[in-house]
């Protein structure tokens, strides 16, 4: 660990394309020494600290359709990529048919925090601990990315490589995310544990999200997705398995908890130790899943 | 501001909750703190260049590519400045010279015309080291065979109260033998005997450290700093430097978060020399957030040995203590919170048998300082444990067990004096009645277990014997009055209190009273420092002395111009009054211009300028053997902290319900400032209790940011704090007032560690109770599965 602290940000250049071909022709041409500009809320910071060091900062904030947040009951939830947090947790669209991306947006940080901050900055970051990574997935989002060929769809469970990569590549620049309608009956729910209440990063977040499915025995389907305790963030399969194949009681959803602790593989660091983790995945997995079975199970 | 006249008398503002004389400004973001000062184009900024080992020799510094830097205008190391600066014991260079001994310690400074190019000068500063091997436990560091971090350390001047061993790593060793505790543990009917490690934490003010200094081509220096001591700092850097005190000013603006770390001398010397070469240019160091949390002062780690007994009555007999502060680099400083801790090693608690040892260890930490407390909310998280164990261990309730054995009035003291009058009982009492003591409450969802834990304390002003004060009043045109103090206004509301207290000994409203701000040691009075609650206190009886100086000039004119007796006049607001003649006059009539003689003979007076001082002078020496002598302080503040909590068994997560806070502050000036005191106190202790911790490894701290040292937020702190001001009177005090600023978070986290132990049986050796300890205890102790 280095002890120099900087007073403020390294020397770059602020580049403001007009187009989205502009931009990522500006990408490709500073390949390795140029990235795309959102709510900075991550970039400012590793820049500050020496970790990022890039000469450009190409601000994509304002390009067409970027700040656009729309639904329709048909097609689903559309949301531009510098959308702020705060303004999808005010929508009316968000708040009546994706609560969970509401909850989990809401936890993220502080509420200064996330007038910058946006969901689709908080995937691309691809850190294991991303708070709304869990929602987004299990929601069945998928993004839109303009790149070098055109645009391009990406469904964000296979959309990390490992912590802080992607399949981004270089001129990438991510202009939405989508998400279907959801199920009928859909529940969800966020728990996230932090060491204290505010403006935590998560020790342990678990995401779960389900709805009536009669064509499986249970009648539920029930997915589970885990936030720092794997170096990607974790969907565990197990879980939907265990909760599909017969009635759901408190035994099962144990039994799905612990396959969720069973299948993280946290590590040791500043923030807790991976065995608190790991007992604290099975905890609030079996905490969360019990959530949501009740809500299901009052339909 | 024209002061109306009026008939009406204003009740005296004495226990008034008068509105702070600083609200507006900082309100509406108009105060000026030392950042805010604008210095024009000709401002430097400076950067310091330091070590990243813990324990290293420095072999060579190359600085020649950095001076080359165009922009730069001077790059510092310590080979030009040799003296030594401390506050008990004059062990630290400004920049280092030889050796370096903590991460962090400064090795150069450079200024530059802009951050930016001190920061690339920076990396041009070439530091040769020889590593040398550390000392990263103070138990480790008493060790013969441990590597001494100061060879020389019977060479540094010390306060004659300090007791350094040289030829070990203990810069301080305070003893306390009384009685004798060998003859009576088999008497005892339970002893408990514990460790506790407590951790490193930080003062975290909003406001890092920031100084700016400028040194004219006579030599004369003038420094404005985010300040609780410019006193000590005039004193100390001139010292350093071997220039006049008169040579040396310190402008003090207000200060945004204290807490002790901005007492003393920290980073403020290194501003002055770096502008020493620089004559004319005003240079301004200002700490980012991770150099406050690897530079500023720390808390002190401790590593503490409890053994205590009791009889079947549940009597003390004895009690037996070994502290190992884990003070870091340099002591000068931390070597009294070492004494502190000694004198007070009983706990609030009357103990026929005490015997302890406090050792002050050099070890390559950050460089342990005074934080609000003072040594005593460590000492305190571990003893005040204990004596919830022995009261269960005897069956008897934690409270009536303090209640038996607490200090009252006339108490042998563990250094052998009488305790004062003491309202202890009353404040225990009340505090277990508010929590509702005796009775639980059901857990608010069946994963949840309730408890509630409460603790006592006690704490003296820790300073010289001989700390003094000074304060003048200056009567305007129109009657109104200016205060001069030298003491500061870190936020606990100084300056409010100072105005209340002026206003009701001269005999004028409290709005017709300003506070001459900043403090300049230019034109402002002297003041030892702002710490160790004692400016209510100190400052107080000074400013008292001043205004009843200025009265009794009014009084003596009035009186000769009135051929009355200054006994039959009084002043009511504003106004002197004769109860003999019922004649009248305004001060406004009086204050500059004196009285006419009667028929044009003449005049009387003159512009009235009181002043006044104290220093108490009644502290004497300790037995440097036994630690026994007549009077160690100069008064103990006591107080009860009572918690209720729930710990979720699901997570280990401890959410405090309420808070009860009773302090004897022997009379509140300001009630409101001093519930104020005690509900942030409570924060503060809450915060250390449950989440604050630096976490050292290696000598390095590895969570140096807000993200990963966690404070408690507005959303962690109970709705339910109740404040309760007992007043029994200092003898000596401003109408019998003392402090109470950070009794408060003395006995946080005892009381909260008794709740825990209450609500789900475990204790642990240390705080934080972190979500994470907890559960894993209850894991470990079969609570959860």
């Amino acid at each position: 660990m280095s002890i120099d602290a900087h007073p403020g940000l390294p020397e770059f250049d602020y580049i403001k394309p007009t187009t989205l071909k502009e931009a990522s022709d500006f990408l490709i041409a500073h390949a390795g020494e140029a990235r795309p500009l959102m709510g900075g809320t991550d970039i400012f910071v590793r820049m500050r600290s020496g970790g990022w060091n890039d000469k450009y900062l190409v601000d994509v904030k304002c390009l067409e359709g970027m700040n656009d947040i729309s639904y329709d009951p048909h097609k689903g939830l559309s949301i531009g990529a510098a959308v702020n947090m705060n303004r999808v947790i005010a929508s009316r669209e968000v708040q009546d048919n994706y609560a969970l991306l509401l909850q989990a947006a809401s936890s993220v940080a502080s509420y200064q925090l996330r007038t910058r901050a946006t969901i689709v900055g908080n995937i691309c970051n691809a850190s294991p601990a991303g708070d709304t990574i869990g929602a987004c997935i299990l929601l069945g989002g998928v993004l839109h990315v303009h790149g070098n060929g055109g645009i391009r769809q990406e469904p964000i469970k296979t959309f990390f490589k490992g912590p802080g990569e992607t399949l981004l590549r270089t001129g990438d620049i991510v202009t939405s995310i989508h998400f279907p309608v959801p199920e009928e009956g859909a529940r969800g729910v966020y728990i996230k544990l932090g060491r204290n209440k505010a403006s935590d990063l998560s020790i342990v977040g678990v995401t779960v999200f389900g709805y009536p499915d009669v064509n499986v025995p249970s009648g539920y389907r029930i997915r589970l997705a885990l936030a720092s305790v794997a170096p990607l963030p974790l969907v565990v399969d197990q879980v939907e398995a265990i909760l599909t194949e017969t009635s759901i009681d408190e035994d099962r959803l144990m039994l799905a908890a612990e396959a969720a602790m069973h299948a993280c593989t946290p590590i040791d660091d500043v923030r807790a130790s991976a065995r608190y983790r790991k007992v604290m995945t099975r905890n609030l997995s079996f905490n969360a899943l019990k959530v949501v079975w009740k809500d299901l199970k009052k339909l | 501001m024209v002061m109306e006249e009026t008939n009406t008398k204003v009740p005296s503002p004495i226990g008034e909750n008068k509105i702070r004389l600083d609200a507006r400004e900082k309100v509406t973001g108009a105060a000026l703190f030392a950042d805010d000062i604008q210095f024009g184009s000709g401002l430097l900024h400076a950067r310091v260049k330091r070590s990243p080992h813990p324990h290293a020799r420095i072999i060579s510094i190359d600085t020649s590519k950095a001076k080359a830097l165009p922009g730069v205008k001077a790059v510092v190391t310590g080979e030009d400045y040799p003296g030594y600066i401390g506050l008990y014991l004059l062990d630290r260079h400004i920049f280092c010279r030889d050796k370096v001994r903590y991460v962090g310690d400064p090795v150069a400074g450079v200024a530059a015309k802009s951050e930016q190019i001190a920061e690339k000068a920076l990396q041009l500063i070439e530091v040769e080291y020889e590593v040398l091997e550390p000392v990263l436990d103070p138990e480790a560091g008493v060790s013969p065979e441990a590597p001494l971090l100061h060879p020389n350390l019977e060479e540094y001047e010390v306060a004659n109260f300090i007791f350094p061993e040289p030829g070990t790593n203990i810069s301080n060793h305070f003893k306390i033998r009384k009685g004798d505790v060998e003859s009576v543990w088999d008497e005892c009917e339970a002893l408990v005997e514990r460790k506790y490690h407590i951790p490193h934490i930080q003062h975290v003010p909003i406001e890092p450290h920031v100084a700016i200094a400028k040194v004219d081509e006579t030599g004369e220096v003038t420094l404005w700093g985010s300040s609780q001591s410019p006193f000590a700092q005039r004193n100390l850097i001139a010292k350093c430097l071997g220039i006049s005190q008169s040579d040396m000013r310190v402008i003090a603006p207000y200060v945004g978060g204290g807490f002790g770390s901005k007492a003393g001398v920290s980073m403020e010397a290194l501003a002055v020399v770096i502008a020493s070469q620089v004559k004319g240019r005003p240079v301004k160091l200002l700490l980012t957030r991770e150099e406050e949390f690897y530079t500023a002062f720390v808390r002190q780690g401790l590593v503490a040995y409890f053994k205590m007994g009791c009889d079947a009555d549940g009597r003390l007999l004895a009690m037996e203590n070994k502290f190992f502060w884990d003070a870091g680099a340099y002591t000068e400083y931390g070597v009294n919170i070492t004494r502190a801790s000694g004198y007070s090693s009983s706990g609030p608690y009357e103990v026929p048998n005490v015997k302890t040892d406090s050792y002050c260890v050099y070890t390559n930490h950050p460089v342990g300082g005074p934080m609000r407390g003072f040594g005593m909310p460590e000492m305190h998280a571990g003893l005040e444990q204990c004596i919830d164990e022995l009261a269960r261990d005897i069956d008897m309730d934690p409270v009536e067990f303090r209640r038996i054995n607490c200090l009252k009035t006339g108490s042998v003291l563990v250094t052998g004096s009488k305790m004062h009058p003491i309202g202890l009982t009353q404040c225990l009492e009340k505090a277990a009645d508010a929590i509702g003591w005796g009775s639980k409450a059901p857990p608010s969802a069946p994963n949840k277990k309730r408890g509630k834990g409460i603790a006592l304390m006690w704490k003296a002003p820790a300073m010289p014997p001989n700390a003094g004060s000074s304060a003048w009043v200056e009567l305007a045109e129109d009657g109104t009055l200016t205060v001069g103090v030298g003491g500061q206004d870190i936020g606990q509301g100084a300056f409010t209190v100072a105005a209340q207290m002026a206003a009701a000994a001269l005999g004028v409203p409290y709005e017709w009273v300003r506070i001459a701000t900043p403090v300049d040691t230019l034109y402002s009075p002297y003041e030892w420092q702002t710490v160790a609650s004692r400016l209510t206190w100190s400052m107080g009886n000074a400013v008292v002395n001043a205004a009843k100086d200025a009265r009794r000039q009014i009084l003596d004119l009035v009186a000769e111009a009135w051929e009355e007796d200054p006994q039959n006049l009084d002043i009511v607001n504003g106004i002197v009054v004769s109860y003999k003649s019922e004649r009248e006059m305004p001060l406004k009539d009086i204050a500059i211009y004196g009285l006419p003689k009667p028929d044009d003979q003449g005049w009387l007076g003159g512009p009235v300028r009181g002043r006044g001082n104290f220093m108490p002078s009644y502290i004497t020496g300790l037995d440097p053997e036994t630690g026994q002598g007549e009077r160690a302080v100069v008064h103990y503040t006591t107080g009860a902290q009572a918690v209720e909590l729930e710990v979720d068994l699901d997570t280990g997560r401890v959410e405090i319900l309420r808070g009860v806070s009773a302090f004897d502050v022997g009379r509140a000036i300001n009630p409101e400032l001093v519930e104020a005191q005690m509900e942030g106190g409570f924060v503060q202790g809450m915060s250390s209790a449950l989440f604050e911790s630096m976490q050292l490894k290696d000598g390095v701290m590895q969570n140096p940011s807000f993200v990963d040292y966690r404070i408690a937020t507005s959303t962690d702190v109970p709705l339910d704090l109740e404040n309760i001001i007992v007043e029994v009177p200092q003898d000596d005090g401003p109408w019998g007032a003392r402090g109470v600023g950070e009794h408060s978070m003395v006995p946080t986290i005892p009381a909260i560690a008794n709740a825990i132990y209450d609500a789900v049986g475990i204790r642990m050796e240390g705080p934080p109770f972190t979500a994470e300890k907890i559960y894993l205890a209850m894991l470990d102790a079969g609570i959860v599965k």
